[in-house]
């Protein structure tokens, strides 16, 4: 019955990922194009964004932030990379999944070897032993699947609550979660209490990573909009060129003047 | 969801040491000599060339070690009050950084329809701008440590010198990229880009922004930018 139910969850999913894709195929290019590289940014529903993004930071002020803080203050920094390192384990199949789709069987074995070493000797992923061997962690997402089969960005997303992100983005979001053997697993054994639990860890873990980061720039800059759209399109070219091996040609065209 | 699982380095950490500069200019690499010498045989030249840019990007990784360990002793002497840690930062920024062309580009198309006095205007108000954004950040050094770890030839004219900033004490590895372009017989740095993202490049869409929203004008940017 379980397994019935999450196969037609996956296939909606799979369905909505396509109908979103289908129709920023045919998204007007035209608006608001920034001089961003490579990929360019397009975010038709700015108004619509900005709202939602006002609305998230207000949620950010209000629960998020000081969630996090307490998180920091009570759990010490290298457990906290351990729970890092765990969950991060726990989304190897995620990995090796897209590593496999973008047709990176190099990154894919990475994944692998990763995944076996660090469940067994690095205790459950807590210790990340296979980066301190060389074999570094890669991040792996459908979104940059589908960028490396030639789907484009779509139209920038801002989704309340849920943060920036575009089309392609939600969409691989989505099929992840959704071909995730964890979440099969553990809807299956009736444990869906457990799925959420680690998905809200992993939540809170990214939040922690980057709180920092984010007050900087939200302190710094002007248009703290205009500056995390910025970041986020071209922190995911970056991952998606990594992928294809083309990491110089994310990097934008710098003009010669005269005044140096 | 924003930067899912990017890495835990992204701490605002690298913001700061980012900003850790100065450095002696080296001279600048001479260009290959392929039109100087035309009768060079083609496999002598491009010898030469080889020999030239491997010195120029040595020239460029020294520079930007340079530059860090100037901004490290600046930010970690403690006997330093904020006014000289800023009066240091200014002096490494004047002379290990290309103020203006940052500035040109992160103003982008919207440079030729401002007015002369806009321009230079703008040119006053962006300095201070990073001045102002970097004192704020003189605090967030903790120790982390600068390695190079490569460099490459970026686009006709620049050199991007690769680093990692480590904090062994927060285990965390950042990667930092310089780009170096020299000119006149000096390396200037004229981007940071921390773990893909340029800081030229998000200051340029930024401020193409504000004055979009502003109705197009340079105006709208400048009455921000006073305000800072």
């Amino acid at each position: 019955m379980k397994t019935k139910r999450t196969f037609s969850l996956f296939m909606t999913a799979l369905l909505i990922a396509t109908g979103t894709l289908t129709s920023c195929a045919s998204m007007n290019s035209g608006e608001n194009q920034t001089e961003e590289n490579v990929q360019v940014l397009r975010d038709p529903y700015e108004d619509y964004n900005r709202r939602a993004f006002r609305f998230n930071q207000g949620v950010d002020d209000v629960f998020i932030n000081p969630i996090v803080r307490g998180y920091q203050t009570v759990v010490p920094a290298p457990a906290r990379t351990g729970v890092d390192n765990a969950l991060r384990n726990l989304n190897t199949p995620t990995v090796l999944l897209n590593q496999l789709l973008q047709g990176d069987l190099e990154g894919a074995g990475n994944a692998l070897v990763r995944g076996i070493v660090n469940t067994f000797v690095g205790v459950g992923g807590i210790f990340d032993v296979a980066a301190k061997e060389g074999i570094e962690h890669e991040y792996e997402d459908f979104g940059q699947t589908l960028a490396v089969w030639g789907v484009d960005n779509g139209p920038y997303l801002v989704v309340p609550l849920l943060g920036p992100s575009t089309a392609r983005d939600y969409a691989g979001f989505f099929v992840d979660s959704f071909t995730d053997p964890l979440r099969w697993y553990l809807f299956n054994i009736e444990e869906d209490g457990l799925y959420y639990g680690k998905t809200g860890m992993t939540y809170l873990s990214l939040r922690s990573s980057l709180i920092d980061v984010l007050t900087d720039l939200e302190n710094n800059s002007i248009d703290y909009y205009a500056a995390t759209r910025s970041t986020y399109f071209q922190r995911r070219n970056a991952l998606i060129a990594d992928q294809k091996g083309q990491s110089q040609d994310t990097i934008a065209e710098f003009p010669e003047y005269d005044d140096f | 969801m924003i930067f899912r699982k990017t890495n835990t380095a992204m701490n605002k950490k690298y913001l700061l040491l980012t900003t850790v500069i100065a450095a002696t200019s080296l001279s600048a690499p001479t260009q290959a000599r392929t039109l100087q010498y035309p009768t060079v045989p083609a496999r002598e030249t491009i010898s030469i060339k080889a020999a030239a840019s491997e010195k120029e990007l040595q020239n460029a990784k020294s520079f930007v070690k340079a530059v860090a360990d100037e901004g490290i002793s600046f930010l970690s002497n403690d006997s330093l009050s904020k006014e000289q840690q800023i009066s240091e930062f200014k002096k490494i920024l004047k002379k290990s950084f290309s103020m203006k062309s940052i500035a040109r580009f992160s103003l982008g198309r919207y440079w030729k329809s401002a007015t002369k006095k806009e321009q230079a205007e703008y040119m006053d108000l962006f300095e201070k701008m990073v001045l102002n954004v970097y004192a704020n950040r003189f605090s967030d050094y903790t120790g982390q440590e600068l390695q190079i770890t490569g460099a490459k030839p970026q686009g006709k004219r620049d050199i991007l010198v690769n680093s990692l900033i480590v904090s062994n004490k927060e285990n965390f590895k950042i990667k930092v990229d310089w780009r170096i372009r020299s000119k006149n017989g000096q390396n200037k740095i004229i981007d940071i880009i921390v773990e893909g993202v340029s800081m030229s490049v998000t200051q340029r869409s930024e401020f193409a922004s504000i004055i979009q929203r502003g109705g197009g004008k340079v105006e709208a940017l400048l009455k921000e930018l006073r305000k800072r």
